[in-house]
This record gives structure tokens, sequence and C-alpha cells, in this order.
């Protein structure tokens, strides 16, 4: 939990600190795609608490969720349907599904360390 | 050694998505908003004012410009500054009311009822007020009434009309009935402003049974504003250049 904290962070530190922008255009596509590596890392690190983590799964679903979420906004671009909005449902979702889990994990941990 | 390994990872790729955010953050795109039909007319009524707004404009930027080729022709000598200079007046004058003025128009001529017998409950009903002089004179304006006088006083922009019992004051005089409307502009859009079923006028003569004779005339005469007018509390502001 911490450890992806402190890595977005510091992610953050040097996307800032470097110079390099994309074109605003592809913003919204960009945006669908930081919901859906969010909900990855959460994805991630809910597996890791709970010892089941496969770097395959986690790679295919970083990659291939993010690239599916893009595509999709593309798309409904291109046919004048808001289609993003089915990905910020569902990753939105995921996330704080993927939150809860690990904030029982989590607790139930604590309580019985102590 | 599988214990450490996701955490690596998650890291390495946490730092992917931080930099990812920071790269939109920076952009500082505003908040993307799908296009609706209501947006749509929104901006398209705005793109019309905003065009309409633009041909006042030149035409005030060609009024200036007739202004200033007079301005100029005072220079070349053509003619006097005086000459303009008293056009301008009997202009100001006309559009007071301290001319007379003629032209095509209607007169209205409007008395109480005149039955004997009253059949109703109010005798108010039955006697013209100053708001129904008030509504045919709007009623006037709004067919593009160019000057209105009632009962030979002409009407300007601070005459009052105002209830005094059995009478009418406008200007400060009391008139009485019959009440004698004036007005010139347009004898048919004037005629059909007072005289159409369902207007104001049409209203009193057939529903309260008010004298109401509307008539179009090729010839009105509408005597100046007689009494004297100046502004105490208002100051005219400087136009800015």
């Amino acid at each position: 939990m911490f450890f992806a904290l402190i890595g977005i962070l510091i992610g953050a530190v040097i996307g800032f600190l470097l110079p390099y922008t994309y074109n605003s255009a592809y913003s919204l596509y960009v945006s669908v795609a930081i919901l859906a590596c969010l909900d990855s890392i959460f994805g991630g690190i809910r597996a890791n608490l709970e010892n089941n983590f496969s770097i395959q799964i986690f790679l295919s679903g970083f990659f291939g969720n993010s690239v599916l979420a893009a595509f999709l906004a593309y798309i409904g671009d291109q046919l004048g349907v808001p289609l993003y909005y089915a990905a910020i449902v569902t990753f939105g979702g995921r996330i704080f599904d993927n939150f809860a889990a690990i904030r029982r994990i989590w607790l139930r941990k604590r309580k019985s360390n102590e | 050694m599988k214990n450490k390994n996701p955490k690596i990872i998650l890291s390495v790729f946490s730092i992917l998505v931080g930099v990812l955010l920071a790269s939109q953050i920076k952009l500082q795109v505003e908040l993307i908003v799908p296009v609706t039909i209501r947006s749509l007319q929104e901006t398209q009524n705005e793109i019309n004012q905003i065009n309409n707004e633009i041909i006042e404009l030149n035409n005030i930027v060609m009024q200036k410009e007739e202004e200033l080729k007079v301005l100029e022709g005072i220079l070349e000598d053509d003619r006097k500054i005086e000459d303009i200079l008293l056009e301008d007046l009997k202009y100001n004058m006309a559009i007071f009311g301290k001319t007379p003025l003629e032209g095509p128009g209607i007169e209205i001529v409007m008395y109480d009822n005149i039955d004997t017998i009253i059949e109703g409950f109010d005798i108010n009903d039955y006697i013209i007020h100053d708001v129904d002089i008030l509504n045919v004179l709007n009623d006037l304006k709004i067919a593009g009434a160019e000057a209105i006088s009632i009962n030979d006083q002409r009407v300007i922009s601070t005459s009052e009309i105002k209830c005094g019992g059995p009478i009418i004051r406008i200007n400060g005089r009391s008139i009485a009935t019959p009440f004698v409307i004036k007005a010139i502009g347009d004898p048919k859009l004037l005629m059909a402003s007072v005289n159409a079923p369902g207007t104001y006028g049409d209203t009193l003569r057939s529903v309260f049974a008010i004298g109401f004779e509307p008539e179009a005339k090729d010839k009105v005469a509408i005597p100046a504003y007689a009494g004297n007018f100046s502004y105490k509390y208002a100051k005219s502001v400087e136009e800015g250049d």
C-alpha cells in the first residue's frame, strides 16, 4: 500500500521535472488509461496481500486495461457516444472494491498482531 | 524472493502511473464536457447576438462617417455652421415635441358609456379611466406612432396621465370626456392596433360599451408641447470619444 503511494509520489515528481508533454488532444484517452492503471495497481496490491500475485496477470491487466480504456474512449469520440463512461464506471468501481478488500485484510492483520 | 518481487514491480509501475498523472496535471486541460444539443444552441445564440452587435456597430460607424462628412463640408466652406446647428436644433425640437407636426394617422374619440340604464354591478366599468388611456397610448406606440396628442395636449416623454375623478390630468392640465387621441403614423397599422378584435380598444368598446371611435385620416395635426420643461436633477453625461 505505502510503497505504491510512495512510488506514485516519486513518479509525480519525476513527471513534473521531465520536460516532455504530449498533445492535449489525447488528454481524455490518457486520463482514462491512468484510471485503468490505478485500478491495476490496486488489484496488484490486493493480490500481493492475498499472496496470489502473478506478474503475468498484473502486466497484462496493467497494459491491456489501459489500452482498452483509451481505445474505448477513442471509439466513443468517433461515434459521438461518450463510451469512456464505461471505463470510468468500471475502473472507478473496481478501485473502490479493491480498496475495500485491502482495508479489510490490513485491519485484520493489525487485529491479529495485537 | 517471491514475497519481495511483487512490491518492487508494483512500485515501478506506480512510478509509471505517477509520471502519467503528473504529465496530465501539467497539461492543465479544461474540464471535458460532452457537447449537447443545448450547448450547441446556446453557442449559436451567442454567435447570432455577436453578429447583430457587429451589424449595429457598423451602422454606428456609417452614421459617424456621415457626420464627419458634414463637418468636412463646413471645413470646405460649402455651408455655414449656423445652418447645420439650426437644422440640428429643429430636429431636436421636433423630437422633443416643441414643433407642431402633421401627417397621416388616426384620430380616436373616446367617451363614457352613454346608456342611461346601467346594467352591471360597478359604475366604474362604464367610465373611462386613466389606465384605459394609457393602454391605448401604449398600443399606438407599439404600432409605431411618431407623435401623439390627447385633447390637443402633446404627449411627450414626461407627460403624466393621471386620474382626477371625472377628468384626466395630462401635462398638468385637466381634460374631460370626450377624449380625442390623435396619432401620426402608418394609419393602417395604428387602426389595427386599437381596432382589431382582442385589442384593448376593441375590448373597451365591445365588452364595456364605452364609446371608442377610431378613424384613419390622411392628415392629422398635432400641436406642440405647450409647457416649459427643464432638467433640474438630470445632468447630461459627456459622450466619451
